[in-house]
């Protein structure tokens, strides 16, 4: 049954990249660690049967498991628009970052799992199909290839797949962990604005958030900074990236309520401050404005980043008192 | 002399168009972005989890007996790039992983990793 891949061979273009990820690898992971096979505690068989297929045409294995997942979260879209968002034909490939990119663009917020077995069976419980890189050949003539994680039986040790022509692809775990590994554990879901992974990495969704906001995804990254919340109510981070969402959806008065709420626990933070005087000065409070610009300035002394920023802030704001 | 002087007109508009985009940026920035305190955060981690190798006592007396200075070597972690920071903790990390960092590599070697790597010795060019 393996030949069942053979023919459906599939090339993403990050080649490159994986080969860097690869060759880290070499030395340190000739067995897979246990803290990535296990598991997890009360690990119990999953499956959710209810996934859709789409099987793929020749390597195009990208834009079919991406659709899977993206049907799953409820996604309207269609394999046409997909395919002509991640499918490179010169190199028979979807890069990993046209995939992320494109659950951007449907609407949905792409978050790779923390290399583990137990993070990839929490989401099935939770009811997400995780989207896999696999390397089916051997690391020094790879054959990359996606496919859907939608099952996985501790009892029986096998991962069930959507993969390539086959709807319902049964891998021993050992073998999976082997073809994955080769990939860096490379996977990819796909949540609904608000929603939050079920085994939430605090530092990879931290940065998926501010992956969000600067792709101009305002409104799910403010989703997911809420989301955050409740899971890390003080966390300085999240409390920012729900600020600066609603500064970026022009709710001054919000924005300006969650700096000044962190600026009291936390004075020294210099570029909370200067988003405060950006907020102030969008409100036309140019004297206040400039108050906290100056304070921030002389806060950032030595640290020529977030001089420049402020400088900038203080620029404009001195152009708007003379407009005034 | 015609073709130059065309030349330089679409230069310049190019040069513009190029500019006015960096200016609309910066315009509707004026705002620091959410990565910005991720980077700084992450920076800090790294720094502080470095620095405390340093202080360990068995890493500490390695380091005078090879004749480097722990607050020299820590004034140097104070100014490196975010991505020089990035692979020195990378490089310790990848070392260690697994296991407790002088357990698996041994103080010699470590110490010696680190003083390479915050470039006061030049021993594993080939590392």
């Amino acid at each position: 049954m393996n030949g069942g891949h053979r023919s459906h061979d599939c090339r993403p273009g990050a080649s490159h990249a994986l080969a860097l990820f690869l060759s880290g690898c070499l030395a340190a992971c000739s067995t897979i660690p246990e803290r990535v096979s296990d598991y997890g505690p009360a690990a119990a068989a999953a499956e959710l049967t209810g996934t859709p297929f789409h099987p793929q045409e020749r390597y195009q294995c990208g834009p079919a498991a991406l659709m899977t997942i993206l049907e799953a979260s409820g996604a309207g879209t269609d394999m046409d628009t997909l395919i002509r968002r991640v499918y490179l034909p010169a190199r028979q490939g979807s890069l990993q970052t046209e995939l992320v990119a494109a659950t951007r663009a449907e609407g949905r917020i792409p978050y790779q799992l923390a290399p583990k077995l137990s993070s990839l069976g929490a989401e099935l419980k939770a009811g997400r199909p995780v989207l896999v890189l696999q390397n089916l050949g051997v690391s020094w003539l790879p054959r990359w290839h996606y496919a859907v994680v939608v099952g996985v039986n501790p009892e029986a040790d096998e991962i069930v797949l959507r993969s390539g022509t086959e709807r319902r692809r049964v891998t021993r775990t050992a073998t999976f962990l082997r073809t994955w590994r080769r990939s860096g554990y490379w996977s990819l879901v796909a949540l609904r604005p608000g929603e939050m992974p079920a085994e939430a990495d605090r530092e990879r969704w931290f940065d998926t958030l501010a992956a969000l906001e600067e792709t101009g995804h305002i409104r799910n990254a403010r989703a997911g900074w809420q989301a955050a919340l409740g899971q890390w109510p003080d966390a300085t981070v999240a409390r920012f990236g729900l600020a600066n969402s609603e500064f970026l959806l022009g709710n001054w008065a919000g924005a300006e309520a969650g700096y000044r709420a962190l600026l009291v626990s936390q004075p020294g933070l210099v570029m909370v401050r200067n988003n405060l005087a950006a907020a102030l000065l969008k409100m036309e409070r140019v004297d206040e404005a400039r108050d906290e610009a100056m304070r921030a300035l002389r806060q950032a002394e030595g640290t020529a980043a977030y001089r420049q920023a402020i400088e900038e802030t203080l620029a404009e704001i001195d152009a708007a008192a003379e407009r005034m | 002399m015609n073709n130059s002087k065309t030349r330089l007109f679409v230069f310049r508009l190019v040069a513009v168009a190029l500019l006015s985009v960096g200016m609309t940026q910066v315009s509707t920035a004026g705002m620091i972005g959410t990565d910005a305190l991720i980077e700084e955060q992450a920076r800090d981690g790294r720094i502080t989890r470095i620095e405390q190798l340093i202080d360990r006592e068995d890493v500490a007396r390695q380091l005078t007996e090879l004749g480097a200075d722990a607050e020299f070597i820590k004034a140097r972690i104070g100014n490196m790039t975010n991505a020089e920071l990035a692979e020195l903790d990378g490089r310790i990390g990848a070392q260690v992983a697994g296991g407790d960092a002088i357990g698996v590599i041994g103080t010699v070697f470590l110490v010696l990793l680190i003083l390479e790597l915050v470039g006061v010795t030049d021993i594993f060019k080939s590392l």
